[in-house]
């Protein structure tokens, strides 16, 4: 398994439209429920909530990675989204959130596999280099590339 | 410096990773050592171990869950939320450059406690197999006790002496109660076997590791008389595991990864199991023991001494597996031939070694695990008895160093019977066949049986090296 088997094409998108954090969560939770990988899209959008509420996934440099492990996911995917312009996440740095990674682990796990994937992602994204590619990449095709590599 | 940091957040999925990414980087840019354990959905990776804590300089631990610091008793720990550790990595380093760290533990310990610590932990990272057989014994302890017990007290109450041995009337209540007993000894092996299999390659191992302890203990799946004890159980029960654990390596397609567990481990290691035992191990098991059972018939002309060593080595080495069974079935027929006085050495060779650990464990306490100590005190019960299996629980658990003790109690207890010629005419063994009136020349009987014990008791305490909790 390689971190392009949870996060396909359709599950990146370089230009966020939402203006908030709530906005943008939306609009990427559609986008993980749109592969049919959600049992239950509303239980799902709750376990990413209540992860928010214990502290925000706003790590700073840039970068949200809002996750949720839930009964209501059924394989697990991550979604990939850009606002270039930045949107506040109450990141621990202050800084606004460009990068945002959405994560959708299932409860019971089938396999450790895809935990050790992002396992992978969450330490290449401690890269300054990687995070500069990813944000200026202009197309999909350059994100698998970039994200492929890892 | 050397630093060591732990990682932890509460979903185990992102934070933790970047912490140890960032912390690793940070260490390096300052020019420090640093090894970080993470503690992940995953489980713990990348394991601090007891030398490395010993060797630290000091502890950061990054974590938004609770992490275990009693094995950092003593050393100098720095904690921080894991956002700390993502966010400013340099900061929490550059606190122990300054030396602004608070050292952990209630009080300091005393320097001899935490080197226990040390060696404790040391002994349970660095032997994998050890932590493996503890966890097999552990779970098959009760299975003896119970058998062993209720099996003595049907013999003690019920049996009644023949040929064949001690033997309970068919319609007799005290027939269930021996019943009740052998079931429980029935999943004695399985039990040890399946849980050291668990141990090693989690649930998947537990169906395939109880499947070959069966085989294990039960020779009538590769033509031998008697299945291969105890030993023969632990040997299943490491073949299980690992091969459970190395299917478990095997990458798979995703779709079939949720049946690994349950479904493709389990039968897949099960088969391979009892192939090795029933055509690769069964064979020499079953020729060993008509191997020696031939041996032991040539040696009828030695010298009475040089047999009772040999039985009395048998007997012992693995209480109730081949060699046990192939000695004891030489005395009995030997009853049949009038030649009672080598069943009187076997009879005294069979209780020595519960005996004589339930006695080590009352004479040096120190050296024995609470569970341990239990173990002891219903050996002797079974010993009295002439169950030698009493003694597994405490042979298991250290059998490098507790058989060769209650080996060379049998020989010595085996000796003395024979030279001043003990007999008995029952095949069975312990005090309770002198009670049951089979054995000549008690006085001495009970004398041999003393020295037996003395001698293991001995021995087994100057090998064991005290418990370390």
């Amino acid at each position: 398994m390689k971190l392009t088997d949870l996060m396909t094409e359709d599950l990146i998108q370089l230009h966020l439209e939402g203006t908030t954090r709530e906005e943008i969560m939306d609009e990427m939770v559609s986008m993980i429920d749109a592969t049919g990988a959600l049992t239950d899209k509303e239980a799902y959008k709750e376990a990413l909530f209540s992860r928010e509420q214990q502290g925000s996934t706003g790590i700073g440099f840039g970068i949200a990675i809002p996750h949720g492990k839930s009964d209501a996911v059924q394989t697990a995917r991550v979604a990939f989204g850009v606002k270039r312009n930045g949107v506040n996440w109450d990141s621990m740095d202050g800084k606004d959130a460009k990068l945002i990674f959405m994560i959708a682990v299932p409860e019971k796990n089938a396999g450790d596999e895809h935990l050790k994937i992002l396992q992978v992602l969450s330490r290449k994204l401690m890269d300054d280099a990687f995070r500069a590619s990813l944000l200026n990449a202009d197309s999909k095709d350059e994100v698998l590339r970039l994200v492929s590599e890892m | 410096m050397k630093l060591l940091a732990i990682t932890s957040c509460p979903n185990g999925i992102a934070h933790t990773y970047m912490a140890a990414e960032k912390l690793a980087k940070a260490a390096e840019k300052l020019g420090h050592e640093i090894k970080v354990e993470t503690q992940g959905s995953i489980g713990v990776e990348n394991e601090l171990t007891a030398e490395e804590i010993q060797a630290a300089d000091g502890i950061i631990i990054t974590a938004d869950k609770v992490v275990d610091k009693r094995r950092f008793q003593g050393k100098k720990v720095l904690e921080a939320p894991v956002a700390d550790g993502i966010n400013k990595p340099e900061e929490l380093i550059e606190q122990f450059e300054s030396g602004d760290v608070p050292v952990y533990g209630d009080q300091a310990p005393t320097e001899t406690q935490s080197i226990d610590q040390v060696k404790q932990e040391r002994k349970q990272k660095q032997n994998p197999l050890y932590r493996n057989l503890m966890n097999g014994v552990s779970y098959m302890i009760p299975f003896v006790v119970v058998g062993g017990l209720l099996i003595a007290l049907s013999l003690a109450i019920g049996g009644e002496p023949t040929e064949k041995g001690l033997v309970i009337p068919e319609d007799s209540l005290w027939k269930s109660i021996l019943d009740v007993g052998a079931a429980s000894f029935t999943f004695m092996v399985p039990i040890l076997a399946g849980f050291i299999a668990m141990s090693i390659a989690d649930r998947p191992g537990l169906a395939p590791g109880m499947i070959g302890g069966y085989i294990a203990a039960n020779g009538s799946f590769y033509g031998s008389e008697a299945g291969a004890g105890f030993i023969g159980g632990i040997i299943a029960g490491f073949l299980a595991g690992y091969i459970a654990k190395g299917i478990k390596q095997i990458k798979v397609p995703a779709i079939i990864q949720p049946i690994m567990p349950i479904l493709v481990i389990p039968l897949i290691s099960s088969v391979i199991v009892a192939v090795i035992f029933i055509f690769i191990l069964g064979q020499p098991i079953a020729a060993l023991m008509e191997g020696l059972s031939a041996w032991l018939q040539s040696m009828q002309g030695a010298s009475k001494i040089l047999l009772a060593l040999i039985l009395g080595a048998m007997i012992a080495f693995d209480m109730g597996g081949p060699f046990n069974k192939v000695a004891f079935l030489f005395g009995a027929a030997m009853i049949g031939e009038g030649h009672t006085y080598i069943m009187g050495a076997i009879a005294v060779a069979i209780c020595t070694p519960p005996l004589g650990l339930g006695l080590a464990t009352l004479v040096n306490k120190k050296k024995y695990a609470k569970e341990e100590q239990e173990a002891g005190k219903a050996a002797l019960a079974m010993g009295l008895v002439g169950i030698t299996e009493g003694a597994i629980p405490l042979a298991a658990r250290d059998p490098f160093r507790v058989i060769p003790s209650i080996m060379i109690g049998s020989m010595v207890g085996a000796v003395v019977a024979m030279l001043t010629n003990v007999t008995d005419n029952v095949p069975h063994g312990g005090p309770i066949v002198a009670v049951f009136q089979a054995v000549g020349n008690v006085p001495m009987f009970f004398v041999a049986i003393l020295i037996g014990m003395v001698v293991t008791a001995f021995t087994v305490n100057i090998l064991k090296k005290p418990v370390e909790e």
